[in-house]
């Protein structure tokens, strides 16, 4: 495993030094993305490994390329043809559509829009994992304050130092929410990037009080932190579906074949697998590749 | 030209003016934080480059210290700074000490090395002359040899000032405020006005800081030193 | 410090080394040229130095953040993305010591070449030059050392590239400081490495500085 990834760096060292790497065989190199968040390079990394199992030659250059706005535009114009997305912020922040509760209807909404993305873009099945915005406290901010739902943060908010994610003040499921919903005032609140480690740290150094993290995060459990409840439904359904670009279905010869890889995967991602994985890289400090290769071949996916 | 347009609106709405977070707090935390990092790095670096250039011992190791705070990546410092920071205080240590101490290791070797060289780079005959006048060492230092490589010095600070502005942007990952915060909600909010607004605002300080530098640079040379234009052979950062 | 995590990722770590190394290397090598070839454009037409000048000095101060973020769009995954930021950053640096060693050059000794009959290019290529020397290899170190840490913040752009950067953002999503510092030590070490391997092609360059200090 090791000397694996030894010589996938390694490969990327010959790009890099000026040599050519060509994949062999008839069927098409699969250029894998996804965003920097651990969670999206693990869901990657096992769709990699998985077409590799297939015989597929994977570039991974895409992998943990950054955010939202450098991954979409990259999957539109062919500098990847694959990508995890949350399919809910996907549709409301890549796209400016609106997200809901209720998953079926996102995949539906991102499709219609990426029908016209980059000579047309699929979404394949989703998974039932869900990880969707959570608010977060420490444990004795909740005794003291009594704190179970995001309601509650309203009754005490001159008491609570607030951080959220950077893009709260433009996402109307943050701030808009958070305010018409809610009446949570979210002016004074730190900007951090979600579901990240400093959000993660300003929380433990009590820098603030309530953190926007992701609901699969680690560090939740990690610190015996307390998630409120959304208890208005503001948040919407993040499940994790591979974008694929339809000229690489065209050239793939058995589509159905191919899409069952994803499709396969997907059905067996639930909400504690998904954090697993995600505490297995970000809390265990295993390599990514071989934390998605053991959860392949656990689940007989690759031998 | 999209991308040109978009930074222009942005950099003229009004309501990007006014306000909490707005352009001036923004461009005021920037300037009072860079100044901050900058006067404690002259604190420390200054008279030590003085020291080492009028003494002419130490040079080897200031060198090479110098060269190792020229190395360390900025983003290392504060990872491994934040959390000692963050648990002396929540606030500041979390959101604003751990840049500032990057920045501090940033500016240093600029401002060291140039007071060295500057130093080390007076005639010898006019120390010496100094210090047949009777001179002491404290006033061949400040009386002579500083006045002769306040050009040198000056540029020193310059280039870590400089390399403040730009580098002081790093901050806004952890929450600190400065015209940083245009790049880091910029990105994340999809306002590619925004970015580059902020872009246009760090270079355009950083341009500012530079002429004031120039000016004043310019005017502490001394006016027999004038003609050789010192100012240009200070740039030179490292002493060969 | 978790050793182990260090005994375990060796093979990951000498890899990335390589890799820094290398992006480090070509920035400079192209930066190296391309200042050159502005010097002597900046010598023989005087005018063009303001220009030149305040071009490097705003490219130089645009945040690394946003100038690998913004090139993304233009220049897609490939290594332009990683190396032209690099590359720009260091015509500023290389452009100063380039024409300082230049207008180092004694006019005496340019006269004395005149006299020689040097024509304009050899004059400039055999005995210019050489005398520039050592104050371009000032700025070679000085744009080794500072490239060399630069290569960190190019992780930002995927786990492909930023050398030893990747460890660092690694080890810093996922809270765990020996990562952190087993990506920054080697970057430093590579630099001081580097930095005495250009002081000592410096003096075999100028043989004649040889007696004083390197």
């Amino acid at each position: 495993m090791r000397l694996s990834r030894t010589l996938a760096l390694g490969a990327s060292m010959l790009v890099l030094l000026g040599a050519c790497s060509t994949g062999g065989g008839s069927k098409p190199t699969v250029k894998v993305g996804s965003v920097g968040f651990d969670e999206a390079r693990v869901v990657a990394e096992t769709y990699a490994q998985a077409l590799e199992a297939n015989g597929y030659t994977v570039d991974r250059a895409g992998i943990g390329l950054g955010d939202r706005k450098v991954l979409l535009p990259a999957l539109e114009t062919s500098k990847i043809d694959l990508m995890p997305e949350y399919i809910g912020s996907g549709l409301a922040q890549g796209y400016g559509g609106t997200s809901t509760t209720d998953p079926a209807k996102n995949r539906t909404d991102l499709q219609t829009v990426l029908n016209g993305k980059g000579g047309g873009i699929t979404v394949l099945d989703y998974t039932p994992a869900v990880d969707t915005n959570a608010l977060v406290v420490r444990k004795e901010t909740a005794d003291q304050f009594s704190l179970k739902t995001w309601g509650d943060i309203a009754a005490h908010q001159a008491d609570l130092k607030i951080g959220l994610a950077t893009d709260c003040p433009t996402n109307p499921v943050c701030a808009k929410a958070l305010k018409d919903v809610y009446g949570i005032d979210t002016s004074g609140a730190t900007l951090l990037a979600a579901c990240s480690t400093p959000m993660a740290d300003a929380l433990k150094a009590k820098t603030i009080d309530v953190a926007e993290l992701c609901s699969t995060g680690p560090e939740i459990i990690v610190n015996g932190w307390v998630r409120l409840e959304d208890d208005k439904g503001t948040q919407p359904a993040d499940n994790i579906s591979p974008l694929v670009r339809n000229d690489l279905l065209a050239k793939v010869g058995d589509k159905a074949a191919f899409e069952k890889i994803f499709n396969d995967i997907s059905a067996k991602i639930d909400t504690p697998t998904l954090a697993q994985l995600y505490y297995d890289v970000a809390v265990g400090k295993k390599d990514i590749k071989d934390v998605a290769s053991a959860w392949l071949k656990a689940g007989g996916f690759v031998k | 030209m999209n991308l040109l347009t978009a930074t222009a609106t942005w950099l003229a709405d009004p309501a990007n003016w006014t306000g909490a977070g707005a352009i001036p707090q923004r461009l005021l935390e920037h300037v009072g934080l860079s100044a901050i990092s900058l006067a404690v790095a002259v604190a420390i670096a200054l008279p030590a480059g003085l020291a080492i250039g009028h003494t002419r011992r130490g040079a080897e190791v200031a060198a090479n210290l110098a060269n190792i705070g020229r190395a360390i990546p900025s983003l290392a410092v504060i990872g491994i700074i934040l959390p000692i920071t963050a648990a002396i205080d929540p606030q500041l240590g979390f959101k604003v000490y751990p840049t500032l101490v990057a920045m501090i290791i940033l500016a240093i070797p600029p401002i060291l090395v140039n007071s060295e060289a500057g130093i080390r780079s007076v005639d010898p005959e006019l120390v010496e002359s100094a210090r047949a006048m009777g001179m002491g060492e404290g006033q061949v230092l400040a009386g002579v040899e500083v006045p002769v490589a306040l050009p040198v010095i000056l540029t020193g600070v310059r280039s870590a000032a400089t390399q403040i502005i730009a580098t002081m942007t790093l901050g806004a990952i952890f929450g600190s405020g400065g015209l940083g915060r245009f790049l880091v909600e910029g990105i994340a909010q999809n306002d590619d006005g925004k970015i580059f607004g902020g872009v246009v605002l760090v270079a355009g300080l950083a341009l500012v800081i530079e002429a004031l530098f120039a000016l004043a640079g310019r005017a502490a040379t001394s006016p027999g030193l004038r003609r050789i234009d010192v100012n240009r052979q200070g740039s030179l950062g490292v002493a060969t | 410090m978790d050793t182990a995590w260090i005994l375990d990722h060796l093979d990951d770590l000498g890899l990335r080394t390589l890799q820094h190394f290398g992006l480090a290397a070509l920035a400079i090598g192209v930066g190296f040229a391309l200042s050159l070839a502005l010097s002597i454009v900046a010598v023989r037409f005087r005018r063009s130095l303001g220009p030149i000048l305040t071009i490097g000095g705003i490219l130089y101060t645009i945040p690394s953040l946003a100038l690998f973020a913004a090139l993304v769009p233009v220049t897609g995954l490939s290594i332009l993305t990683a190396e032209v930021p690099l590359v720009l950053y260091t015509l500023l640096i290389f452009i100063r010591n380039m024409v300082a060693g230049f207008d180092g050059v004694p006019a005496e000794v340019i006269e004395a070449a005149d006299g020689m009959g040097y024509a304009r290019r050899t004059r400039l290529l055999e005995v210019e030059l050489p005398l520039a020397v050592p104050l371009i290899v000032a700025g070679l170190r000085l744009a080794a050392v500072s490239t060399i840490g630069l290569v960190v913040i190019s992780g930002i752009i995927g786990d492909r590239f930023g050398g030893l950067g990747f460890f660092i953002f690694e080890g810093y999503r996922h809270s765990f400081p020996t990562e952190i510092v087993a990506g920054a030590v080697p970057s430093v070490v590579l630099a001081l490495a580097v930095d005495r391997a250009l002081v000592a092609i410096g003096r075999r360059l100028t043989p004649w500085a040889g007696l004083e200090r390197g």
